[in-house]
């Protein structure tokens, strides 16, 4: 991650010309439409809590075709997706959507925190992104069965969602292992 | 009245107390709960939100499917499902091209999204839909000198215009407040109320900022309102506030530990709820106001 002290230095002709284009194809559409005014960052979760790159810094990143030292930096995986970028901005940008779509570019990449791929793999075993082991004991000891009416309980309903994930960017990108059907250990996103 | 139930991961496996305080109280409001037999995760931010926004809606829309299959809305306790559902149908609302592909992947599984199915969160949905008096009848405890401090939760009110039960003014929201009041309680204002709680996608890549976030807030809760308890509209929130607090207390970092519950564990237990099913899992403990709550039957 950048330290919050060390200046980046872009070197514009190194830039990628392209990254624009695939912001906007992978969901960041309104893109152009910002005018850097910053408010979004006002009421930014992440810009408030410390994080060296936030929703207007990564949209300024992308002008300048700063892909790989963004490709370098795990601050978007800290968004809260609170929308509250969203909501504010004049321009109707959706900076969250050039969020997403940054994720979407560094998953293709492959440059992607352990959580989260824990986390799409959790989603593929076992249905749920979130799944502790030894939740049944838990859910005992407040009078309920072991086991929610999700696809926890319904098997053929977990591999209706795992044919949906066979025809996502998922199978495609290759991200997880998606042939086998083991259980998850414990995963909390 | 009938609604489907989308649980959601963190009330399902972390907080299934949340889940029975959902199954005690709506039906004692007339409202009977289906249970989406085979749901799954929303699914989640940092999941296919973050790979592919076809691959996301359709997993939404398979869950929109069992609610639709059913002609019932959904309601969940969970602010990222509420979330993801809800920008999911947002955008197959807008977008054909889109639905078609979406469709195109349920076609295979026997389904088929039509959009008919709205989604809620907990709070919204019984504020929206049953008569707030119905509540103030329906109580068996009341929370008269019982001082709370609210914590809505981000994804209850932005981006505001792709929610059915959206506030008027999302910055200065008023829901959870008027059904708090509803309950007879007592509710401090604070000047940090809409912050962020610092769960989600911040917990997990960076714990020590995500519980920096949360001091500033708890903070401005405690000097500000002092309450005796903090009540949130979001599952994510009071896993957060419920268990940062005893590492925050053991760091030095603050001197005190606020109790915490979400609304409807409030309300169950205003309903009369077993203290041990509707509100049994909290780490920072909740007992003193459950007794406070029910040692004082003044309705």
């Amino acid at each position: 991650m950048i330290s919050e002290s060390e200046n980046i230095v872009f070197n514009l002709s190194e830039g990628e010309p392209r990254f624009v284009a695939q912001i906007k194809e992978l969901g960041g559409e309104e893109i152009l439409e910002c005018i850097q005014c910053g408010k979004c960052a006002a009421v930014c979760p992440m810009a408030l809590a410390g994080f060296p790159i936030f929703n207007k810094k990564l949209i300024q990143a992308i002008f300048l075709g700063a892909r790989e030292a963004l490709l370098d930096d795990s601050s978007i995986w800290a968004c809260q997706s609170c929308n509250r970028c969203t909501e504010i901005c004049p321009r109707d940008v959706r900076p969250f959507e050039i969020i997403l779509a940054m994720r979407r570019v560094a998953v293709r990449e492959f440059a992607v925190p352990a959580m989260s791929v824990e986390g799409l793999k959790s989603l593929y075993d076992v249905g749920h992104a979130v799944y502790l082991k030894d939740s049944g004991q838990t859910r005992q000891k407040v009078g309920l069965p072991e086991k929610p009416p999700s696809v926890i309980a319904f098997p053929k309903a977990l591999k209706e969602l795992q044919a949906i994930l066979h025809q996502s960017a998922l199978w495609e990108i290759g991200i997880i292992p998606m042939e086998g059907n083991e259980m998850a250990d414990t995963c909390e996103v | 009245m009938k609604v489907g139930f989308f649980i959601g991961c963190n009330t399902a496996f972390n907080r299934p107390d949340l889940e029975q305080a959902v199954r005690f109280s709506y039906p004692h409001l007339g409202v009977e709960i289906d249970d989406l037999e085979g749901q799954s995760c929303c699914p989640s931010w940092g999941t296919m939100p973050s790979v592919d926004l076809a691959g996301w809606s359709a997993v939404s829309a398979r869950n929109f499917c069992l609610a639709e299959e059913k002609d019932l809305d959904i309601v969940t306790v969970c602010g990222s499902c509420y979330g993801s559902l809800a920008e999911t149908r947002h955008s197959l609302q807008k977008d054909p091209d889109l639905r078609e592909k979406v469709n195109g992947i349920l076609e295979g599984l026997g389904r088929n999204y039509r959009g008919s199915a709205n989604v809620y969160q907990s709070v919204g949905y019984l504020y929206k839909k049953i008569d707030i008096d119905k509540v103030r009848q329906s109580l068996k405890y009341s929370l008269a000198g019982l001082k709370v401090a609210l914590q809505p939760g981000c994804h209850t009110l932005w981006p505001s215009k792709i929610y059915v039960d959206r506030e008027e003014d999302s910055f200065h929201p008023h829901i959870l407040k008027d059904m708090c009041q509803a309950l007879g309680a007592d509710v401090a204002d604070y000047s940090r109320m809409t912050d962020c709680c610092g769960m989600g996608g911040m917990r997990s890549a960076d714990m020590e900022r995500s519980f920096n976030l949360l001091n500033v807030k708890l903070k401005s809760i405690k000097e500000e309102a002092d309450p005796d308890l903090i009540v949130t509209g979001c599952s994510s929130c009071l896993i957060q506030i419920d268990t940062a607090q005893g590492q925050l207390y053991k760091d030095g970092k603050i001197k005190f530990q606020i109790p915490v519950l979400h609304y409807m564990q409030l309300l169950a237990l205003c309903l009369g709820g077993e203290p041990e099913k509707v509100a049994g899992l909290a780490k920072t403990s909740v007992s003193g106001v459950i007794n406070k709550i029910r040692g004082d039957s003044n309705v």
